[in-house]
């Protein structure tokens, strides 16, 4: 039964069968920002959101993430840490699921990374289609939709006064049984009102991002001006970075007492000029032309030649929210009209 | 494979021997890993590399400077320029570190088999470029000839110093060193490498030319090898930059599409022509 | 209402001097409420400036992010000005700048906009939420009028604008080379009627206030970026050697970054309100900041970024400071 239906006021009940024996991650208010975070209870959650500015990223790839323990020193040891746990995301957004396909290729490629991978492998994802996209999503400009079933387990869409949920992999159904008794199967009519919401919210994305041939045509205009005048506003805070669900820059430090320690993992930006620094004080990316340029380039250049896939999802979040709107959408349409 | 590429294995110090002193002494480590089974198993060729750790202090990425036709240890050659270059200074035998790898790719030495050599190396850029020379001399009949020309600012700052003295004996092996500064009893060349380069004037036919050193240092090699009729798949360089994961993972040390720990350090001067980004 | 052609032909006479480099204001943005920073290197690009009650940006971070990248052989290093479109708050940080010698009062063109308040992104957006073209606004003495798809709204002024412009006692630049339309008194005081009521909550209620904020911090740093006043070289973030701040992104490093940040602008922070704009999440930045610079004002009778001769507050000191918690 993989097409189904769940009354709306049963979806609390939903969240109960799934608290009663996962980790349930759901979108909570904390005063108006929205994050993902564990609840216990699912009054804690809330489905009042476009998306959350917080990407879910942070729940695959901790913002900070212990890779081992150790005893400091040249007498030292290592420990090894525990990477097992079970856990569901509520009310993730497709494109979010579909940056954690994307980050998949880099964790995955030549050597695994167990920490990103046995989260990936642990989680389920329970998708919520958006029925009212944000002003800046452009999810469409990469042949998706607001109510893509790609990389979920289950998908939510609301259609009035129920939620049609659709269920696409063997986790989302083992999943989807545990509360079986609070589903019931979709009819034809349900199936369409799910056509018409995905059809009203594709027709509500207004803003377009033309990424046609973006990877050859970004080859010829390494070094144009254009890139001076980009970075020209950037203040090279990192914003941008931390807040995209496909960006996965990564420092390594150790911190430690005299008696102990860990190495940790935490998030890191290209934005800051450090980031490349040598230790002879020579920088191979010493001015923000450079960092900027690096960055569009590593979504849409560099990405798809070693993927073949953009690392771009069109969430709109860098847009939301950057400091002096450096718009995404318009740097890289421009910079395909850009004549090299 | 380790099954978690974060972690390191331990290993022990051997031998500390000091190769330059001054502003930015440079000692060469030998280490042996505690666990005898990962000793015996880690494999690798020259010009692949290893992240060193310091517990406590953190990790750098090393070119392995020993052969691995040298059984039962490995060799990392480090300069003191930063916060774990520092503390790994202050090292001694029985000191343990944490070595992970072998990351990176590798000089081609099946593909080269056969070919003559000429090595160009300056300063601590001669650490990969021993590794490989260390190798084709112990296997010596596989290659043609052999030219090993090196540089440094003072005869004091010359890395190697016995291992050279060794190599200059041999009479299968040219060995040509330079000294960027006049300086009383030195009887060899005075001039810069790409220069010694110039007077030594390898053929480039069946050749392959391998360069490592500071950034001007092999701009100018490679000018000097075109001048001479290299072509671009028969130059070689290692370079390096700043990393963190060594596995391609954390972003930093990317040229264009190519991360320099996992597709690099070793590049032919083909492909750098034809990649975008900083370097 | 500014004078828009006015302000494009001095930006244009400014751009044509030899010794300017280039001027940066405000030009449309790329979607809805948003005004962008823009950059006139040559005198057609002044034709893009604009100046709205949309423009709440402090530009004078821009002179400041100025980069020295390496020179050939022979080169000289660029040492022409730089113009900057200011308003009344802005002003005052290029004025606190130029006491801490962070910046030569000869190296930048200010022209000054006196301002009659701006408007804060967040309560627009609330208000009128799904913008995707650009909207028209236009300021009417005490309301703002909002024209959305033909429709005008006339809002009230002090509905829509942020803190600062509801205490703002510095409305017109208050040093400047060219002025832009007539001068502008204020009869607001700053009052800290936010920090005061603040002040009265108890030592535990204060502290699971800001553990809560602080929760949320994930130190992107577009505060310290954004801030006219953060030109450090190095910031002390950055530093490993010895390591202030760890890395780790937890509560107590956030903490520690907050405050710090906060203490490293006492006496300094001008109250443009920027580090609040752009946090990505929300953490009441302003309400730190505000704190300092009441018990600043009560305790040393300084207001920073007003006069450009005097000495920073920091750097100097009075016989007559007070000294009463010093036993």
């Amino acid at each position: 039964m993989d097409k189904m239906i769940l009354a709306k006021n049963a979806l609390q009940k939903f969240i109960d069968e799934l608290l009663k024996k996962n980790k349930v991650y759901a979108p909570i208010k904390n005063d108006e920002t929205v994050l993902f975070e564990e609840i216990k209870k699912p009054s804690e959650m809330t489905l009042d959101y476009i998306n959350s500015e917080y990407p879910p990223k942070a729940l695959m790839l901790n913002q900070t993430e212990t890779l081992f323990k150790y005893i400091p020193g040249t007498k030292g040891k290592i420990e090894p840490v525990n990477m097992d746990e079970d856990k569901i995301i509520f009310g993730i957004r497709p494109c979010d699921a579909k940056s954690f396909a994307i980050l998949d290729h880099v964790f995955k490629s030549d050597f695994e990374d167990p920490y990103f991978l046995t989260k990936r492998k642990n989680t389920t994802l329970i998708g919520l289609s958006c029925i009212e996209p944000g002003v800046n999503c452009f999810c469409t400009s990469f042949d998706d939709s607001p109510a893509s079933s790609k990389d979920l387990d289950i998908l939510l869409t609301d259609i009035g006064d129920k939620y049609y949920v659709e269920v696409f992999t063997d986790k989302g159904r083992k999943l989807a049984n545990t509360a079986s008794k609070l589903f019931k199967p979709a009819t034809e009519s349900d199936a369409k009102k799910k056509k018409d919401a995905e059809k009203k919210a594709i027709d509500a994305i207004k803003r377009v991002q033309k990424t046609e041939n973006i990877a050859e045509k970004l080859d010829k205009i390494f070094d144009n001006k254009y890139w001076k005048e980009v970075a020209a506003k950037c203040v090279g805070c990192g914003t941008c970075t931390y807040l995209c669900p496909t960006c996965h820059c990564f420092d390594i430090q150790d911190e430690s007492t005299l008696t102990k320690g860990a190495r940790i993992r935490v998030w890191d930006t290209c934005m800051n000029p450090e980031y490349t620094l040598h230790a002879s004080g020579y920088n191979p990316r010493p001015a923000r032309t450079n960092r900027v340029r690096n960055r569009v380039y590593h979504k849409y250049n560099y990405y798809p030649k070693n993927f073949d896939v953009i690392a771009c999802v069109g969430c709109g979040r860098c847009i939301d929210l950057c400091p002096v709107n450096i718009d995404i959408i318009d740097v890289v349409t421009t910079a395909g009209e850009v004549k090299p | 494979m380790k099954e978690n590429p974060y972690e390191p294995w331990l290993a022990t110090v051997q031998e500390v021997r000091n190769e330059v002193g001054g502003q930015r002494p440079i000692k060469t480590f030998k280490l042996k890993f505690n666990d005898k089974k990962i000793q015996d198993n880690f494999t690798y060729v020259p010009g692949q590399c290893a992240m060193v750790s310091l517990l406590g202090m953190g990790e750098c990425f090393f070119a392995i400077s020993s052969s691995p036709t040298k059984k039962g240890f490995i060799e990392v050659s480090v300069m003191k320029l930063g916060k774990v270059t520092t503390a790994l200074h202050e090292l001694e035998p029985g000191d343990t570190v944490g070595v992970r790898g072998p990351y990176g790719n590798n000089f081609d030495v099946n593909g080269w088999k056969g070919k003559n050599l000429v090595f160009i190396g300056g300063g601590i850029g001669q650490a990969p470029l021993r590794s490989l020379i260390q190798y084709v001399v112990d296997k010596r009949k596989d290659y043609g000839k052999l030219d090993v020309i090196y540089g440094a600012r003072t005869s004091k700052d010359i890395s190697y110093k016995e291992e050279f003295a060794d190599l200059e004996k041999r009479k299968d092996v040219n060995v040509h060193l330079s000294i960027d500064v006049k300086e009383d009893g030195w009887k060899k060349f005075v001039g810069f490498v790409p220069d010694n380069l110039l007077k030594v004037k390898p053929i480039p036919k069946n050749s392959i030319a391998i360069t490592c050193g500071p950034p001007i240092m092999i701009k100018f090699v490679i000018q000097n090898l075109e001048k001479l009729g290299f072509t671009e798949d028969q130059i070689f360089t290692t370079l390096e930059m700043r990393m963190k994961c060594g596995i391609g993972k954390c972003g930093r040390c990317n040229i264009g599409n190519l991360y320099v720990c996992k597709d690099g350090p070793v590049f032919s001067y083909k492909q750098l022509k034809n990649i975008y980004g900083e370097r | 209402m500014v004078d828009e052609k006015e302000l494009r032909d001095l930006v244009k006479k400014t751009v044509k001097r030899d010794d300017v480099k280039y001027v940066v204001g405000y030009e449309k943005g790329t979607y809805g409420f948003q005004v962008t920073p823009c950059f006139a290197y040559k005198p057609e690009d002044a034709d893009k400036f604009v100046f709205s009650p949309l423009c709440v940006h402090n530009l004078v971070v821009f002179p400041m992010l100025e980069e020295k990248p390496p020179l050939r052989k022979g080169e000289q290093p660029d040492s022409r000005k730089v113009g900057v479109v200011v308003k009344g708050c802005d002003s005052r940080a290029i004025i606190q700048i130029i006491q801490e010698k962070g910046l030569d009062r000869d190296k930048v063109v200010i022209i000054g906009i006196p301002c009659t308040g701006v408007i804060d992104p967040k309560k627009i957006k609330a208000k009128f939420p799904g913008q995707v073209k650009n909207v028209e606004i236009k300021d009417d003495n005490d309301k703002f009028a909002i024209t959305i798809n033909g429709k005008t709204h006339n809002i009230a002024k002090d509905e829509l604008m942020p803190d600062k412009c509801l205490t703002c006692e510095y409305p017109t630049p208050v040093l400047y080379d060219i002025l832009i339309g007539k001068e502008i008194k204020s009869n607001k005081k700053e009052d800290y009627k936010k920090v005061t009521s603040f002040e009265k909550k108890s030592l535990k209620e204060k502290w699971q206030y800001w553990e809560k904020q602080f929760e949320k911090c994930i130190r992107c740093y577009a505060c310290r970026n954004s801030c006219p006043l953060c030109y450090c070289k190095e910031c002390m973030v950055d530093q490993l050697d010895p390591q202030w701040v760890r890395r780790t992104v937890d509560v107590s490093e956030n903490t520690a970054w907050n405050i710090m940040r906060a203490f490293h602008l006492a006496g300094r922070c001008i109250g443009c309100g920027q580090c609040e704009r752009v946090c990505p999440m929300d953490l009441p930045l302003m309400e730190l900041n505000k704190k300092i610079e009441k018990d600043i004002k009560e305790l040393f009778e300084y207001t920073p970024g007003i006069n450009a001769e005097e000495k920073p507050l920091l750097a100097m000191f009075k016989p007559d400071d007070p000294e009463d918690f010093i036993l």
